[in-house]
């Protein structure tokens, strides 16, 4: 049996953070489909909405936009749909605009945009429980009245509350097909809104809608003209004298649609809105401290830095609890496999070993991912990125860059996917090139085991957060020239404003940072359990393969005093050297002896291309099987502080002295190490030429970095 | 080829083989769009429906 297809089709629409992916899975329930819109990597997420009386309707979530002024691949879709220009996609029947209740007059600029449109819209006002809380009362029946008696409903999305009430406006806008009133222009604009349909209808024989007429006589980055197939040499004269008109009337023809709307919408909102005792004053206050041009930075780094020494102070306690239950497994495990010892190797070495070195680190994983949400949820994240985008503009970025870049601290994948917002193609790639500098919360793990293992045990707990907080820097700091460079030189961006809604100071709420480190921590824990313990069986297998049967007995014919302990180690190290990873880390070593890398070093370094926190499990693995010892964060750590180099003009001194950990740290922060990223680069930028472009600076980048601290360091500081 | 060779060489073989099949399967989801989810980041895209 066929399930009937939904009447009405039903687009929601608004600006972003608004709640209105919320509403929509309130709206929706499980009933949803996501794909991609035809032709663009822009997600397209529709579902079913039950309206009441019978009535279905199918609901698309459209990408959150501030203005129908399209300008970046998001907006381009939200416009195409609204006006069913979209190939297989039907007009929407009702348009359901969801605007911040606590913010009526900015959102509401975008319903004064859409009347245009001419479609039945409803109004939802979300996020009703916070302009209870700042003491705002909103007359709904006033403001629809103002509105041309479309339906208005006042919800909090999250908290379930007036859900009902949209259906069921859904159905009377449906009904009564009620729209927005449309904007009065005054008369010079319109005139030359009037002059421009009637050029553009003699020269390609199609008038545009009130609504195109507006982008192109307002908007210089529309691609509207060449879509409409006005031909550019008619084009730039007849817009420039159109413009110039509405310049003598006193209006900036690039300002005046703003300022005409927002003067119209303030007198809609006369007596809609009444304000209580709010937080406004209180929020202000704060930003003067948290913003101040140099305390505002000061406060930041040292914010940043408090939060790596909690997590390195509180992180100790349950990594010992950690480690022990490694040791217990292996100690229980081990006996149990005796009479197959290739297996045990693989069990207690390769397994336990690689995959216990890997979720050592997940306590400090979970106190970061505390405070990121504690600091996210209370509007300080946000602040941030207004005191980077100072930084930001200077090197030629778009003031947009800063969240895809942010996103890149936890993962490049989604800081590259939220460039689609960056209006300005050229910005946009910019940006692409040096989301991954950023660094990523898979370069955690190596950058807390060198700081656990060599700078807290010398220098203290002070210097161990300086240096996480300063691995954390170095990609930044390399970003900022190298896209000084791309914007300046190379794809020459043009410089765009930015506008950041700072939202108020709030408490976070326990739930929310409880449920997004549980999910980091799922996460986290699912990588060891799949494809870092899928890799930790094959680098073993590379490191324990070919076996040589006679190697005990020529160790022991060669030293025979050494005691049954230092025998076992001796033999498992010249194995390993002989294994295939370690003759191709030994081939490939003095690439990286400038960087102060030894062939185990370079191994892990080698097998962590495609992810890189594979190099915890993959030395993990190198140096329990080479050393002896037993393989989790803690014996590691002293596997590593005791190696030495065995070769070379450096034979006998110690391979992670200060200089190698810090080379090593560094190498990491900058290279590119993960396959995921670099595909995700090439869709996002149309081939694979940016994609490699990015490898290899980064990479080369990474290289050179590393030999530079490495033979400094190795010089000021020879003994550390 | 005793047992215990036999058993490793299942595990490590079954690891590789797993390891290569999901990466192109990942390849492939890329290839349609969106995240292939195998990241680990936040933005996993489900398939087309």
């Amino acid at each position: 049996m066929s399930v009937p297809a939904p009447a009405l089709a039903v687009a929601l629409v608004g600006n972003p953070n608004t709640g209105k992916s919320t509403l929509f899975n309130a709206l929706t329930g499980l009933r949803q489909r996501v794909g991609n819109y035809p032709g663009v990597t822009v997600a397209r997420k529709s579902g079913t909405c039950d309206c009441g009386d019978g009535l279905k309707v199918e609901l698309v979530d459209l990408p959150g936009l501030y203005s129908l002024a399209a300008a970046s691949p998001d907006e381009q879709v939200v416009t195409d749909a609204l006006v069913g220009q979209i190939a297989g996609e039907r007009p929407p029947d009702v348009v359901v605009l969801v605007v911040d209740a606590t913010n009526l007059l900015r959102n509401l600029f975008l319903a004064s945009q859409l009347a245009e449109l001419d479609r039945p819209v409803v109004l939802v006002l979300n996020q009703a429980d916070v302009a209870r809380e700042q003491g705002l009362r909103i007359d709904t029946a006033l403001l629809s009245a103002r509105l041309g008696g479309i339906p208005v409903a006042l919800v909090s999305a999250w908290k379930g509350e007036g859900v009902a009430d949209v259906r069921r406006a859904i159905a009377r806008a449906a009904r009564e097909q009620a729209r927005l009133p449309k904007v009065e222009w005054p008369a010079n604009i319109a005139a030359a809104l009037t002059e421009l349909t009637r050029a553009v209808a003699a020269e390609t024989g199609r008038a545009p809608t009130p609504a195109e007429a507006q982008r192109l006589l307002f908007d210089t980055s529309t691609a509207l003209p060449e879509r409409l197939g006005w031909s550019a040499e008619r084009r730039e004269p007849a817009i420039r004298a159109l413009r110039d008109q509405v310049r003598r009337s006193g209006f900036n023809p690039l300002a005046a649609e703003p300022l005409v709307h927002y003067a119209r919408l303030r007198k809609v909102l006369e007596g809609v809105v009444t304000e209580g005792l709010g937080k406004a004053g209180r929020t202000a206050a704060v930003d003067r401290l948290l913003l101040h041009r140099v305390l505002g930075p000061v406060l930041f780094a040292g914010i940043m830095l408090g939060m790596f020494a909690s997590v390195f102070w509180l992180a100790k306690f349950p990594m010992g609890w950690i480690q022990a239950g490694v040791d217990a497994l292996k100690a229980g495990v081990a006996p149990a496999l005796d009479a197959t010892p290739m297996l045990q190797s693989l069990v207690t070495d390769g397994a336990i070993g690689g995959v216990g070195a890997f979720l050592a680190f997940l306590p400090q994983i979970l106190i970061l991912f505390l405070f990121v949400g504690i600091l996210e949820d209370s509007g300080y994240m946000a602040r941030a990125a207004f005191i980077m985008d100072r930084l930001f503009s200077w090197c030629g970025l778009n003031g947009k860059s800063f969240v895809p870049m942010l996103s890149g601290f936890a993962c490049a994948i989604p800081g590259l996917l939220s460039t689609r917002t960056i209006e300005d193609p050229k910005a946009r790639l910019a940006t692409a090139f040096v989301v991954p500098f950023m660094s990523c919360s898979a370069r955690f793990p190596i950058y807390a085991l060198m700081c656990a293992a060599f700078i807290g045990p010398l220098y203290g707990p002070g210097w161990e957060s300086a240096v996480m907080v300063g691995m954390h820097c170095v990609g930044l700091l390399f970003a900022v020239p190298v896209a000084f460079v791309l914007t300046r030189f190379v794809l020459r961006v043009k410089p765009q404003p930015f506008v950041l809604e700072l939202p108020r100071y709030q408490m976070p709420k326990p739930r929310d940072v409880l449920w997004r480190m549980w999910q980091n921590a799922a996460e986290f824990v699912t990588k060891a359990g799949t494809v870092i313990f899928a890799i930790t069986l094959v680098v073993w297998a590379l490191c324990y393969f070919p076996r040589d049967p006679g190697a005990a007995e020529r160790v022991r014919a060669a030293q025979p005093t050494l005691s049954a302990e230092a025998l076992d180690a001796r033999v498992k190290a010249e194995a390993i050297e002989r294994s295939w990873m370690g003759r191709f880390g030994k081939s490939v070593q003095p690439v990286f002896d400038p960087c102060g890398f030894d062939w185990k070093i370079t191994v892990g370094v080698l097998a962590s291309f495609p992810a890189r926190e594979v190099i915890v499990s993959t030395l993990g693995v190198t140096y329990s099987l080479g050393e002896g010892a037993k393989a989790d964060s803690e014996h590691l750590r002293k596997a590593m502080q005791e190696a030495r180099w065995t070769e070379g003009p450096r034979a006998g001194g110690r391979i992670f002295t200060l200089a190698a950990v810090l080379a090593l740290m560094v190498f990491f922060a900058l290279c590119s190490q993960c396959g995921p990223t670099i595909v995700t680069l090439a869709r996002e930028t149309g081939g694979w030429r940016w994609a490699a472009a990015s490898f290899l600076t980064m990479t080369a980048l990474a290289w050179l970095a590393a030999t530079v601290v490495y033979q400094v360091v190795s010089r000021l500081a020879p003994l550390a | 080829m005793n047992l215990d060779a036999a058993i490793v060489y299942l595990l490590v073989g079954g690891a590789a083989g797993w390891l290569g099949f999901r990466w192109a399967a990942a390849w492939r989801r890329r290839k349609d769009g969106g995240c292939a989810g195998d990241c680990g980041c936040s933005a996993k895209v489900g398939k087309k429906g």
